[in-house]
């Protein structure tokens, strides 16, 4: 379970970021909705200890993410590009990531190669470093990379945008799917409220930093969400 | 429009992240014009008399001729690695209501000003007014003039066709190595042709005429070729190499360290930035040939210069670390949260960059053994105790030292490599005066007091102790990297 008692984050005088308490229970998949500037990279980078908090305390399964790093070896993220490396090859980033996850090279390869469908035959097996690959497949890697070793926590900071439609079907099976074993607590941000509702149990509104709406998806939901944003 | 200009270059200086290092940096840089604009008009009005009294040459202009084309192909070579071709700044023009024309003639004009042509200029005016004193013709010194500008400017736009071009260059290398080579073992020297050439200018004014009809078209054949090549897909595209996999799994005996030496490796390999690095890093290793022209140094008592050769060993085994080592953690800047992320402790991660500069280390120290035993034993002393003393001491003080470094690199790009343009600040500064000042104290103490070997024992015991203390080292390293980790993000995300 992840709870944030008291968060807030203060850039002088501008308040980007303040929740009094938001708990996420395991096995959850939660869908973070928002404006440009309300606040989500923000509250995921406080999550993964990028970021530090003005003030208020991050749990994440019983650990303090900002005393300790022991969050690290269950939780996995993949925010923007700055979580590739951009002179590795696609296989290789796996790899490494693999490895640092305890995995072994062959298991790597049996994970990786359930997600033939969801690359489209332009991940593994080119010729290209993950520099010179389009913005759309660099998410792709990033994305399984993440799912890689069984984290019971996976963060993903708008996963659906820069995917052509097939990936973006692809990506919320692939979710959905995850969601199902009801281990893995899953955080998801997006801009389209649609991808979130269609995948997420929870959703959060968040404007100017604050919780706006904290809604128990329904067949209800997308028509509520769209009424806020129509506003 | 160049008052807007100025305006935007202002904002992003003094917005930038850290303004402090960055006016450092400025100071550095205009440190080193300045240098240069003293130097060299210096060495213009030097080169006769020193060619003449001190090598005894009877026509030092004869030999400077003669010398002339490896200058160029120096300056070939110079220009090929430092001067950057304006290509991504003409992205943005593109879609703007200015002519193609006028973009490139403004990207191929803005380089006539080049560092590289002006300090031509700073060396050829002071050399001529010497040479006019000399006696040398002034009106046929004028047409030589004009020829050996023409030819700078050549090489000038040879640069933009070279320009992402290995093959030409390693040619132009291998030529210039068997000339020399050729020229060494007297077989042919190819010099006297060469000479025959540049001196020609000389003699015949007339024939500076022929290399300017050379530069015109060449400038055209640019102007045209950049001009076709203004579309995204062909002259403004990134170049991209194959990828080809490599797994180095021979490394994998150094356990969890392993894998993040792996990606160093392949960082090395694959990127221009980091590459240069190190190549800069294995040119230290003959850096002790300073002072190799004083053979019987040590035997001598004069102390002060013992301690500055033992500088230049300390040096050669250091390369690696200094040059490389400095930019750590910036070296994983453009992935920096990525590792923040990771399961692994910092302090595995730290350990990982510290085994690599050491193994470097050790690498260059063996090198610089082999190098330079052939001065002795005491040269072997020398290198190991600057070795000992890179190990235990300078490694964790780099790494210290890479905590408060929060300039991005920029891994694609060849900029800065060579450089003095690590990121500075006082916190930086402070840190890495006992990496030299420490170590050449203690080895002139001890040289003082007892003897050479002696003052080499310190240096290298110091060196030991700080091997020994490494986990109460890497403790406080770690505390000072956990207390700058945020703010270090947020300088990288400027990227």
């Amino acid at each position: 379970m992840i709870s944030l008692k008291n968060i807030s984050k203060k850039y002088s005088k501008q308040t980007v970021l303040d929740i009094t308490a938001l708990d996420i229970p395991e096995g959850q998949t939660f869908g973070l909705v928002g404006n440009n500037g309300a606040g989500k990279t923000t509250l995921f980078s406080c999550l993964l200890d990028l970021i530090k908090p003005t003030t208020g305390r991050v749990i994440n399964n019983g650990v303090d993410v900002m005393e300790s790093e022991g969050w690290k070896s269950f939780t996995a993220a993949f925010l923007d590009d700055t979580f590739l490396i951009g002179y590795l090859m696609p296989e290789e980033y796996f790899y490494f990531i693999g490895e640092l996850r305890g995995l072994k090279k062959k298991e790597v390869d049996e994970f990786v190669n359930q997600f033939e469908d969801f690359f489209h035959g332009e991940i593994l097996g080119g010729k290209k470093y993950l520099r010179d690959l389009s913005k759309g497949n660099q998410k792709k890697a990033g994305v399984v990379a993440a799912l890689l070793g069984e984290p019971k926590v996976v963060i993903l900071d708008e996963p659906f945008a820069n995917l052509d439609p097939s990936t973006q079907i692809r990506l919320k099976q692939i979710l959905k799917d995850l969601s199902k074993n009801k281990k893995t607590t899953i955080l998801v941000s997006s801009h389209d409220i649609q991808d979130v509702t269609e995948v997420c149990e929870r959703i959060v509104l968040l404007e100017k930093g604050k919780i706006i709406k904290d809604i128990n998806t329904s067949p209800e939901t997308l028509k509520e969400l769209e009424a806020y944003f129509k506003a | 429009m160049f008052y807007t200009f100025l305006k935007l270059q202002w904002k992003s200086f003094v917005r930038g992240e850290s303004i402090g290092a960055e006016i450092m940096t400025k100071i550095f840089k205009w440190f080193w014009i300045v240098y240069f604009i003293f130097i060299i008009p210096a060495l213009g009005f030097l080169t006769y008399e020193v060619l003449k009294e001190s090598f005894e040459i009877e026509d030092p202009f004869l030999f400077i001729n003669k010398q002339l084309i490896y200058a160029f192909v120096y300056l070939i070579v110079m220009r090929y690695f430092v001067q950057s071709i304006p290509v991504v700044s003409v992205k943005t023009l593109l879609l703007t209501p200015i002519l193609k024309t006028q973009i490139v003639r403004n990207a191929l004009g803005k380089s006539v000003f080049s560092f590289f042509n002006l300090i031509v200029f700073l060396y050829l005016i002071p050399l001529t007014f010497v040479l006019i004193s000399k006696e040398y013709d002034a009106s046929q010194l004028i047409g030589w003039n004009l020829g050996i500008i023409s030819i700078v400017y050549i090489t000038n736009y040879l640069n933009f066709i070279l320009n992402n071009n290995n093959k030409i260059l390693y040619s132009i290398g291998g030529i210039l190595v068997s000339i020399k080579i050729l020229e060494y073992y007297s077989i042919f020297d190819f010099t006297v042709y060469s000479q025959t050439f540049f001196y020609s200018f000389y003699t015949n004014p007339i024939y500076s005429v022929l290399p300017w009809i050379f530069l015109v078209w060449l400038y055209f054949y640019v102007f045209k070729y950049f001009k076709n090549g203004l579309y995204i897909d062909t002259g403004l595209k990134k170049k991209t190499d194959e990828a080809k996999m490599e797994d180095f799994s021979w490394l994998d005996r150094f356990g969890k360290t392993a894998v993040f030496l792996k990606n160093d490796l392949r960082l090395i390999k694959r990127s221009k930035r980091a590459r240069s690095t190190v190549y800069a890093g294995v040119f230290c290793l003959f850096y002790g040939f300073l002072f190799y022209s004083q053979e019987d140094l040590f035997s001598s008592y004069d102390y002060l210069f013992a301690s500055m050769a033992f500088f230049g060993y300390l040096f050669t085994s250091g390369g690696f670390l200094f040059m490389f080592g400095s930019f750590v953690p910036s070296w994983d800047s453009q992935y920096y949260s990525l590792m923040m992320c990771q399961n692994i402790e910092y302090k595995q991660y730290i350990k990982s960059k510290w085994t690599l500069v050491v193994i470097g280390t050790i690498i260059s120290t063996f090198l610089a053994c082999f190098i330079y035993s052939f001065l002795g034993t005491e040269a072997i002393f020398a290198v190991l105790a600057g070795g000992l003393y890179n190990i235990g001491v300078n490694g964790y003080l780099t790494l210290w030292a890479g905590a408060y470094t929060k300039t991005p690199v920029d891994l694609d790009s060849s900029k800065m490599a060579f450089g003095g343009t690590k990121a500075i600040n006082m916190k930086t500064v402070l840190i890495s005066l006992p990496q030299m000042v420490l170590p050449i104290a203690l080895f002139a103490i001890g040289n003082y007091f007892y003897s050479f070997s002696i003052g080499c024992l310190i240096v290298g015991a110091t060196g030991v102790l700080g091997i020994l203390l490494k986990e109460p080292v890497f403790n406080l390293i770690i505390k000072a990297y956990k207390s700058e980790k945020y703010s270090t993000l947020k300088a990288y995300k400027q990227n």
